[in-house]
């Protein structure tokens, strides 16, 4: 990889504490992304891929409290344990953010314009007349018909697919560094979700920013990113370049993914095919491998100890899973 | 835009003609015969004839529907009939106590509005600290007090001991502050309370964690996000309690010795004076038929999905 | 016994502050009677304006009546006016509101337009007029508090009857044939009675301080009837020389309706999260604490 690195996750782990509960939805993830790549981060809801990325920039809900162990590195900056203040400037500044649901993201009582215009306001120091003018260029930027009468519109008038897009810009206004988007797509019409996915990789190339791009449809998956970690259970269990891992996917719960996408040459009226089972409830960390009791593979030693994400055969790619590597390619393990 | 407004008007002259004619009707179904209690009050010893002739004079020997209507047009012209108990033209009467009334109605609610957005925004910038605590132990007094209670608190506190304030007359600014808080603290309390919650829960709205994610501090988000989403709200909850505030003016009128409206319409009542008490009603519902107009107009205003309907 | 273990666990989940206060104001309310010290209403120009004594704990009034008799009995009055008017309120304003509800279409457009009248006059001052036309007395002073409180019932059981009708079972049950009167009786009423009664209980410290203001306007509760707002309007004529007999019925009544208040606050506030306070976080950092140790 010769660009850059922009985020090295190393061991995060997240603790959330509520008015009722504790959970661990993260434990002891490792990634990182280069300047002007895409990573996606693949896993069904409740695999703790929205906490991963949202906890630690203090993005979470009143009446959840967070405590991170591990390290986040941004550009040389440790966001584990970082003070508010430095943090609240890395927010929409240097790190953007986009939401799943562009209906409530929205604030309904304020213009486009103005939540546009504010973040460059506050990030660049733009004067107010300065910032409106440059949310009319990010509208044209997201592609947006008719930008000078969008900004004096509210959000209640426009549909979910131009809502996305003003969001993007938002997210987009400061120029970051680093853009997190979270199912940008989920919420929308299959049609309007090709749009978004180009507009996303298109904003890519001329900005040059990173972007995590959290989701749980291998087909955006494979339009977009480099790369991909599977995350199952608040552990990532495979980690590798997208080509490798879609197309030779060596942990069994990613064979198990792949395998559940309907397929063009799929006899008609076959059954789906998916995963036995349901995703453990979260809360006290799983001591052995958290897929073992729905995997169709699992030995005892599965249920006992949990596995190292290592490298397998193809070093660009990590599996945390012993058994697979072993019958598959009979290889040793490499120490990641 | 203005389609919507005229379509509030038309609502809220129906609201009038309603409540004008609910307000008729109570007084005409008054127990006992009007016409025999002014015969009485006239001449100690009145007569049969004397009772018929005060009947034709007031026509009520008239259909109610025609009584109504004559007493409506009398009502528009400022003719509101005389007062039972002094023989007083009540028009007059009421427009000279009107300004001590509205001023103190204005006051109370002006203080009512700057109070309740600094005890419900102080809660919500510092939520669970001692300021949250503090303030919501000022609303919940202030909801629970009954304003005769605060206003002999604060004439014993302020005037009796510390003598600081005056306690009654109409003159100057000083001796308007002690009534204003007694009228005030009630709206302001149940205020700060709209205030307190709604920013609450506009915080805990996704729009609240986009804001977050540009990086604006807690006070920037409640100041320009959740303010604006409460503010319909908001305006609603101040229109009833202001109109709440004739109550209030029941009450603290009598207790600070002002000669408003209110003292007026207390006096009617405690002596049955009929005409009295339903020239003071009408006052009371065109007030609130203005005030429910204007808050009308108002949430069209901080509302933006409301202001595109009509245009 | 199972009903009074359910109760008594909700109960244990209200604000305690708020059970004392409506606690003692019910129990004092109920046994008022066998609770007073003194004759309440004896008087004695003798012991006028006495301070606390042994004799008289909260001292004498300004005909020499014991305080605290006083007080106590008033908390009756206060109970017994309260519950009238609820009752008579809501028997109105269930009734309208559901079968506004239930029926839709120009019943449900008529009754709605005379509880919006009702609704943009305050309460106390329909109260006010229908008794400045009506005159004063008990029974007077109930009723005219019951026709200004139903508006606001009638309402609330009409958009929680509205949304009764509209869920799939009671389609469901037409469908299956259930006459109108069961669905009304069996279905539709109790659903409606259930949230309006906890809107009631919200309400009873407005309806307490309307009983409370009349009295001190003099149009309400008639000496000799003990009552707090009449006892503070008594005593303002020697406020400054004896203070003590205008607080005590002012706070005794603040006090009963602190507590209703802050039921209706404690139902009204639970859908908002709030921030976790220092002592759950402390405990729920021990448990995460011994995950690491494992």
């Amino acid at each position: 990889m010769a660009s850059k690195e922009i985020l090295r996750v190393s061991d995060l782990c997240v603790d959330l504490f509520t008015q009722r509960s504790v959970i661990r939805p993260v434990d002891g993830v490792s990634y990182s992304v280069a300047a002007g790549e895409t990573l996606a981060i693949v896993g069904e809801s409740g695999s703790g891929k929205t906490v991963l990325n949202f906890a630690p920039l203090g993005l979470m809900p009143t009446g959840v409290n967070v405590d991170l162990s591990g390290s986040i590195l941004f550009n040389d900056t440790e966001l584990v344990g970082i003070a508010e203040p430095a943090l609240r400037k890395l927010r929409g500044g240097s790190i953007g953010t986009i939401f799943q649901d562009p209906m409530s993201a929205l604030n309904p009582a304020r213009t486009i314009g103005r939540q546009i215009a504010e973040v460059s306001e506050l990030h660049m120091g733009l004067s107010s007349s300065q910032a409106e003018s440059r949310a009319l260029d990010l509208l044209k930027l997201v592609r947006m018909s008719d930008p000078d009468a969008r900004l004096k519109q509210y959000p209640h008038e426009l549909s979910g697919g131009l809502r996305q897009r003003v969001m993007i810009a938002i997210a987009v206004a400061a120029e970051p560094q680093l853009l997190i988007a979270d199912e940008p797509t989920t919420a929308l019409d299959v049609t309007v979700q090709a749009q978004i996915i180009a507009l996303l990789k298109d904003l890519q190339k001329r900005l040059n920013m990173a972007i995590v791009l959290i989701t749980h449809d291998m087909g955006v998956v494979a339009g977009i990113a480099s790369r991909v970690a599977v995350m199952y259970a608040g552990r990532v269990a495979e980690y590798g370049p997208v080509g490798d891992v879609l197309v030779e996917p060596r942990h069994p719960y990613t064979m198990g993914l792949i395998d559940a996408i309907p397929r063009a040459d799929d006899a008609p009226g076959s059954l789906f095919r998916g995963l036995p089972g349901a995703p453990p409830i979260l809360g006290a960390p799983i001591p052995g491998c958290a897929f073992a009791p729905r995997c169709h593979a699992a030995i005892e030693s599965c249920h006992i100890t949990r596995p190292a994400l290592v490298s397998t055969v193809q070093p660009l790619v990590s599996a945390a899973c012993p058994i697979i590597n072993k019958h598959n390619h009979g290889g040793a393990y490499v120490q990641h | 835009m203005l389609t919507l407004v005229s379509r509030r008007l038309r609502n809220s002259l129906v609201l009038l003609m309603l409540a004008t004619l609910l307000c008729f009707t109570l007084v005409v179904s008054a127990p006992g015969n009007i016409a025999v209690l002014i015969a009485e009050l006239r001449t100690p010893k009145a007569t049969f004839a004397d009772i018929h002739k005060i009947e034709l004079e007031l026509g009520l020997d008239q259909p109610i529907v025609t009584r109504y209507s004559h007493w409506l047009t009398g009502a528009l012209q400022g003719n509101l009939g005389i007062s039972y108990k002094t023989g007083e033209d009540i028009g007059p009467a009421l427009s000279s106590r009107l300004p001590i009334t509205a001023t103190l109605v204005a006051g109370g609610a002006t203080f009512a509005m700057l109070f309740s957005f600094v005890l419900g925004f102080a809660g919500a910038l510092w939520p669970g600290r001692f300021a949250d605590v503090a303030t919501r132990t000022i609303a919940l007094l202030g909801a629970s007090m009954p304003s005769f209670f605060v206003g002999a608190l604060l004439i014993y506190g302020l005037a009796v001991q510390l003598r600081l304030l005056p306690t009654f007359g109409s003159e100057g600014l000083s001796s308007w502050i002690l009534p204003w808080i007694t009228i005030g603290l009630l709206p302001a309390a149940v205020l700060s309370r709209v205030v307190r919650v709604g920013l609450e829960e506009a915080m805990s709205r996704p729009f609240a964690l986009t804001a977050v994610a540009k990086g604006l501090t807690r006070r920037t988000i409640l100041v320009r996000h959740a303010l604006p989403n409460i503010a319909p709200t908001y305006i609603n909850a101040l229109g009833a309690q202001t109109g709440a505030m004739v109550v209030g003016a029941v009450v603290v009128e009598p207790l600070f010795a002002l000669k408003g409206v209110a003292d007026l319409f207390l006096s009617g009542v405690l002596f049955r004076d009929f005409m009295v008490v339903q020239a003071c009603l009408l006052v009371f519902i065109s007030f609130f038929v203005v005030l429910n107009l204007l808050v009308d107009i108002g949430m069209m205003f901080t509302d933006p999905k409301l202001r595109r309907q009509g245009s | 016994m199972k009903f009074l273990r359910e109760f008594l666990s909700y109960t244990s989940s209200l604000p305690r502050l708020a059970i004392w206060a409506v606690g003692t104001f019910l129990f004092l309310g109920i046994f008022a009677p066998w609770l007073t010290p003194h004759d309440p209403n004896a008087q004695n120009l003798l012991q006028a304006h006495l301070g606390p004594s042994f004799a008289h704990w909260l001292g004498t009034d300004h005909v020499g009546r014991d305080t605290l008799s006083r007080l106590i009995l008033s908390a009756r009055t206060s109970v017994v006016g309260m519950t009238l008017v609820l009752v008579l309120a809501l028997s109105v304003g269930v009734t309208i509101g559901t079968v506004a509800g239930y029926r839709r279409g120009w019943v449900e457009e008529g009754l709605m337009r005379i509880v919006d009248v009702g609704l943009a006059m305050p309460s106390l001052i329909v109260a006010l007029a229908v008794i400045g036309i009506f005159g004063t007395g008990y029974w007077n002073m109930i009723l005219a508090l019951a026709l200004a409180w139903w508006p606001g019932s009638a309402r609330i059981s009409r958009a929680v009857a509205v949304n009764v009708m509209n869920r799939p079972h009671i389609e469901s049950l037409r469908v299956l044939g259930a006459s109108p009167a069961r669905i009304y009786f069996h279905h539709l009423l109790p659903a409606t009675l259930g949230a309006v009664l906890v809107y009631a209980t919200a309400d009873a410290g407005a309806v307490a301080l309307a009983i409370a203001t009349l009295s001190f306007l003099g149009l309400g509760i008639q000496p000799p009837t003990p009552e707090w707002g009449q006892m503070l309007v008594d005593a303002l004529p020697y406020l400054e020389s004896s203070p003590r007999q205008v607080i005590l019925p002012g706070l005794a009544l603040t006090l009963a309706v602190i507590g209703f208040n802050l039921l209706g606050e404690s139902i009204a506030l639970n859908r908002v999260p709030t921030p976790l306070s220092r002592k759950i976080l402390r405990q729920r950092r021990i448990t995460a604490a011994a995950w690491k140790k494992a």
